[in-house]
């Protein structure tokens, strides 16, 4: 089956950024990848690489300063002429605190100005499929940090995004709750076939949701490996388990190993 | 010291029961702060009776009640009441509107911010009562003067509160609604005004003050309605009564603006993130 929907596509990207402190720093640099539609994508590497930046990059809240991005039709094989709907899910949630959880919900159909009524059943929708039927009206303060970051999930599905931005979604969660929500993810990756771009510290959690593992390098981050999961889906904790799983683990772990004690040396310089 | 739990001694133990249940309800700190000003009052009469002071000094607290009732009933010190209010919140919302405008327009532009930063840092420190004389000058002692006189004691602390709080607004909240489809205007209203609010209100709550001040003291100088010259007239004819009446009025206006403002505060809890 060919797939049909729009990929992004970064070509020799590279984004620098001046400091107060005078030498600027270069987050990017010569970023080649593509994200395919109907794919998880997930993007892993040491800290302060850049990988949250290259996602603000792909949703176009950022402007590289080198390279371009070009969204591609790939049924037709052509240039889009518009790029796809997206939404983010953020690691500190970025809820806002003076609305309610469904008013959460319904801010992005507030600004697409859709009907007051057609809002309230899409946002009861989403929620739904979070799990968080009963608390529309609780403020995020009320919440505990699980759920505040399904109501961030709920907030990005009700927009339908054609790719959803997962931009290190469990980092700010204990592990427990990590583990639960992992799989709950999986799980709705697995019915939806949702395009989705993950930004992650866990090798775990790329190999549970992703399609296509992009590990990147310490700063200036650039794409060191690409490397494709084909685990059987559904998959869920048990995946850990099966066969092929630790081959990845390692391979991953391999590459980034090297990254993040370059990564670390980088951080002991700056301090 | 220890306490004794011991055995109720026969007699009254109904008695004793009801008298320590009242004891206990007075401690209460709730009750205790009316008993306290209850206790004062008292005191105060019958001083005031025993000591035998001129009234003129210090009339009794319940000659002071009857005064109050007095001006309310045939002197029409509601209407004075309704023309201060009327200058106060008139002038205050002025200065909400206009400050918070400005407040947002600074917070946002580093350009009006560069131009306004110099005049606020010279007038936000002047004592405004120090501008009256100016103002009258300018605009008589009508009721144009009355409102830019309490506006211009409130909109400072607002402006200052709203920049604050736009700048300390997360940058997170921006960016999420930029990614849910805001433009900057859509941001300034639905993001960046809403996080301000309690750093809004507490300069609101500052603002308020000095506009009730300023009002009061420019009616007392060259007021002919309102608190203030009705303050100043039974000064200057000795009418201590009255003097004292006005000034619970004002008294009692404090109470009420406090505990509205307390009770936005409660409200204002949502805005916590944890």
């Amino acid at each position: 089956m060919k797939q049909s929907g729009i990929a992004i596509a970064c070509d020799g990207i590279g984004l620098t950024y001046a400091t107060k402190a005078g030498s600027p720093i270069v987050a990017l640099r010569d970023v080649h990848c593509r994200f395919e539609p109907g794919r998880v994508t997930a993007i892993i590497g040491p800290s302060g690489c850049g990988k949250s930046t290259l996602l603000q990059i792909a949703r176009g809240l950022l402007l590289p300063s080198i390279g371009s991005l070009q969204y591609l039709d790939v049924a037709n094989s052509k240039a889009s002429s518009r790029p796809p709907r997206m939404a983010t899910v953020w690691q500190a949630f970025n809820l806002f605190p003076w609305r309610t959880v469904l008013e959460n919900v319904t801010f992005g159909l507030e600004l697409a100005r859709i009907s007051g009524a057609d809002r309230t059943t899409r946002a009861r929708h989403a929620l739904a499929k979070v799990e968080l039927t009963g608390f529309e009206n609780k403020y995020p303060r009320q919440l505990s940090g699980g759920m505040r970051q399904r109501v961030g999930l709920a907030r990005a599905l009700v927009m339908e995004p054609e790719i959803l931005l997962l931009d290190e979604p469990f980092g700010s969660l204990d592990a427990q709750t990590r583990l639960v929500l992992q799989e709950q993810l999986a799980h709705l990756v697995d019915i939806s076939g949702t395009t989705a771009i993950l930004v992650t510290h866990s090798i775990e959690e790329a190999i549970l949701l992703a399609d296509t593992v992009l590990v990147m390098t310490s700063r200036p981050g650039r794409v060191a490996a690409t490397i494709g999961v084909s685990l059987p889906r559904p998959r869920s904790l048990a995946t850990t388990n099966a066969p092929g799983y630790a081959a990845l683990f390692d391979q991953i772990y391999g590459l980034l190993r090297a990254e993040v004690l370059k990564a670390m040396a980088i951080e002991v310089e700056g301090a | 010291m220890t306490i004794h739990s011991s055995p109720s001694p026969p007699g009254n133990p109904d008695k004793r029961a009801l008298a320590r249940g009242l004891i206990a309800r007075i401690g209460e700190p709730r009750m205790l702060a009316w008993t306290a000003v209850a206790a004062v009052l008292v005191i105060w009469e019958v001083a005031v009776s025993v000591a035998d002071i001129n009234p003129i000094y210090l009339p009794r607290p319940t000659r002071i009640v009857a005064a109050l009732i007095e001006m309310f009933r045939s002197d029409r010190l509601l209407v004075d009441l309704l023309i201060t209010l009327g200058r106060i919140f008139g002038g205050f919302t002025i200065a909400l509107i206009a400050g918070t405008l400005l407040g947002v327009w600074m917070a946002t532009s580093e350009r009006v911010n560069a131009i306004a930063d110099n005049f606020i840092a010279a007038l936000y420190p002047l004592p405004k009562v120090t501008l009256i004389p100016l103002f009258i000058i300018w605009l008589g002692t009508g009721g144009p003067f009355m409102l830019t006189i309490s506006a211009l004691g409130a909109v400072f602390p607002i402006i200052i509160n709203t920049v604050v709080g736009i700048r300390q607004c997360d940058p997170g909240l921006v960016l999420a609604a930029r990614d849910l489809g805001a433009n900057n205007r859509q941001i300034v209203r639905m993001v960046l005004l809403p996080s301000a609010i309690p750093s809004i209100f507490a300069g609101v709550r500052l603002g308020l003050g000095v506009s009730i001040i300023l009002v009061v003291a420019a009616e007392m100088l060259v007021g002919k309605f309102g608190l203030g010259a009705r303050l100043y007239l039974a000064g200057q004819v000795l009418e201590t009564e009255q003097v004292f009446a006005v000034l619970i009025i004002l008294a009692a206006l404090g109470i009420v603006v406090t505990k509205i403002q307390d009770a936005v505060d409660t409200w204002l809890s949502h805005w916590r993130i944890s």
